[in-house]
């Protein structure tokens, strides 16, 4: 295995963790989005227009696509503002099939052809760089005042709302935020595929960058990087056993949820913060872990009991 | 007129194997709050098990093959249920769903390992003929295909409806704490809930792909989003109307195809999802709280 065949697989590795964080952002605020794909999709469309028809330089058609990545974001969050929590899901959900149905019959974009004539403009710097962009909007809203006021909206809209939070700004503001990401990542990402097609803003797609969230785990913003990292070089590592590669990744993530359930990254044990000199990496527990959460065994004489108490707490 | 109806037909057939689909996957989300993913590459195992039957053993007759579908689906279903599904219980939605996808793809890349990523020739059990009903002229295993999926459909609306068992599974959906406060055997229930949808699955699967002539190992994509959609717009508080929205869904997609165009088959049921979600975001029929 030599260098130049691992490229692809850093480069995909390192706009993967940007667009997970931007997901991991508007997630904080309890908006998981299913439409991350599409977001990325209408970055990567926007400035393949730009560069290819109006022969623009990638730095500005990426900041554009960004913008375009917030404006749709704030679009879906003020759609959702009011919706519960599974029905935002699946509105975001059909919000993105929507776009891809859009582009699919869309002839200026290529249409059903897929989008294609784009130049390989993305190196493995930019892929870098906008990683680390990514990385360290992340790590500054983890620890902010926005970042506190977003776990407590997911966590309890009501409280958060009695204390002062404004719900509308803060969901607002996180899928403004996190879309950004995506849609920054979405444009490296289609100067480097070259073509973009309709179906890479599926559905399959987005729940991709959701199973790095829950793979990562949720609790911090390194279970997010760590997920995104695994699960696209997995495949890669997994080439030895070729033909079976994908049973043995699928395996991987049924494991991950059957031990982990929290994902792969949890926060320490005592909810310690943990510092690397004057920096904050994993900010204090914030919030109990409330009761039904907490997995122990119980007692087989309890558990038949028992075995109805957790559904639930799924269905709340 | 006639070529409404032919059309009219066409999308019957089709829907009656979504609406199968859905409720296999309504009767896993309302009863055990899981998105079972896994459950269209269920049917696909089953498909293949009918397969292995049908070419091993060429003298067993149609009914024979339906058996051993169902009974490779049941098995993988049942498996499903014990390994990852019942571990996960009370857990959020998402954890299931992604749990279930792992397994899904697992199914699918062993099977493509096992058969080859290829389509396979399904053996021909039913003899290609044609029926006339009136203006409206079907395959025989088009009919066929419908008798089969709306006999399963009436199935588990009298087993929902009319029995010990199914008055339990509706109360579990409804509030799984007092059904087991009541003396419900929660687990025993879920498990059979998630066997039958299963053992259903696995029938009709045989059924499309002697309607077909072909299985595939990545035929559960097809049928599993759109399964999923008829269930959201449906919503999960009346099975019976996962059913008519799944023969509905099967319905539009044959007009669109039809009238407007081929390539926005596969967009219609979205459009169908999203404008429901709008007005009513519970489903048409209502949903149990979530």
């Amino acid at each position: 295995m030599n260098v130049a065949s691992l490229e692809p697989v850093v480069i995909f590795t390192l706009l993967n963790v940007c667009m997970a964080l931007g997901l991991y952002i508007t997630a904080l605020s309890g908006q998981l989005s299913m439409a991350t794909a599409a977001i990325a999709g209408v970055g990567g469309y926007l400035s393949a227009i730009l560069t290819v028809k109006f022969g623009w330089p990638l730095l500005p058609a990426t900041t554009i696509a960004a913008l375009a990545g917030a404006a749709v974001g704030t679009v879906l969050a003020l759609v959702t503002l009011k919706m519960r929590d599974f029905i935002l899901k699946l509105t975001t959900l059909a919000f993105g099939e929507a776009l891809s149905v859009l582009a699919f019959n869309w002839d200026y974009i290529g249409g059903a052809n897929s989008f294609t004539g784009i130049e390989l403009k993305t190196t493995i710097w930019t892929a870098l760089a906008a990683m680390l962009i990514a990385l360290y909007a992340a790590w500054r809203f983890d620890g902010s005042r926005l970042g506190f006021a977003s776990r407590a909206v997911r966590d309890d809209p009501l409280a958060a709302g009695a204390m002062g939070v404004s719900i509308a700004q803060v969901r607002t503001v996180t899928f403004a935020l996190g879309a950004a990401l995506v849609g920054m990542g979405g444009a490296i990402q289609g100067h480097y595929v070259l073509v973009i097609s309709p179906h890479d803003l599926g559905f399959f797609v987005s729940l991709n960058f959701i199973i790095f969230l829950l793979f990562g785990g949720l609790q911090t913003m390194w279970g997010p990087v760590v997920g995104a990292i695994l699960l696209t070089a997995l495949p890669e590592i997994l080439r030895f056993s070729n033909q079976y590669r994908l049973i043995l990744y699928g395996l991987v993530i049924v494991l991950v949820v059957l031990r982990r359930p929290d994902g792969l990254l949890t926060r320490t044990p005592t909810g310690r913060a943990v510092r690397l000199s004057r920096w904050t990496l994993i900010p204090a527990r914030p919030v109990n872990v409330p009761l039904e959460q907490r997995n122990r065994p119980l007692p087989a004489s309890l558990r038949r009991v028992a075995d109805s108490v957790p559904l639930r707490a799924a269905a709340q | 007129m006639d070529l409404f109806l032919q059309q009219l037909a066409n999308g019957l057939v089709i829907g009656s194997t979504y609406a199968v689909v859905a409720i296999g996957f309504a009767l896993a989300f309302t009863v055990l709050r899981v998105i079972n993913f896994a459950h269209p590459d269920i049917l696909m195992v089953g498909m293949f098990t009918g397969l292995v039957a049908a070419v091993e053993w060429p003298a067993l007759g149609f009914l024979v093959v339906l058996a051993a579908g169902a009974l490779g689906a049941g098995l993988v279903g049942f498996a499903l249920e014990r390994t990852v599904i019942a571990p996960l219980r009370g857990r959020d939605v998402l954890m299931t769903l992604i749990g279930t996808l792992g397994v899904a793809i697992m199914l699918q890349n062993g099977m493509a390992v096992i058969a080859g990523p290829d389509p396979i020739a399904y053996p021909a059990l039913i003899p290609r003929r044609f029926v006339d009903i009136g203006p409206v002229t079907l395959t025989l295993r088009q009919v066929l295909n419908f008798a089969i999926c709306l006999a399963l459909l009436a199935l588990v609306s009298l087993y929902v409806r009319c029995t010990a068992w199914g008055r339990a599974t509706r109360a579990i959906a409804e509030r799984p704490d007092v059904a087991a406060a009541f003396g419900v055997n929660v687990s025993r229930i879920c498990q059979f809930t998630i066997l039958l949808a299963s053992m259903m699955g696995g029938v009709a699967a045989v059924s499309v792909g002697v309607l077909y002539g072909s299985a595939h190992a990545f035929i559960g994509l097809l049928y599993g989003l759109k399964a999923f959609i008829c269930m959201l717009v449906a919503g999960n508080r009346y099975f019976e109307g996962v059913m008519v929205v799944g023969l509905a869904i099967g319905f539009i997609e044959a007009l669109v195809t039809g009238y407007v165009s081929s390539s926005l088959r596969d967009a219609a049921a979205f459009f169908v999802l999203i404008g429901v979600l709008y007005f009513r975001p519970n489903g048409l029929f209502g949903s149990y709280a979530t």
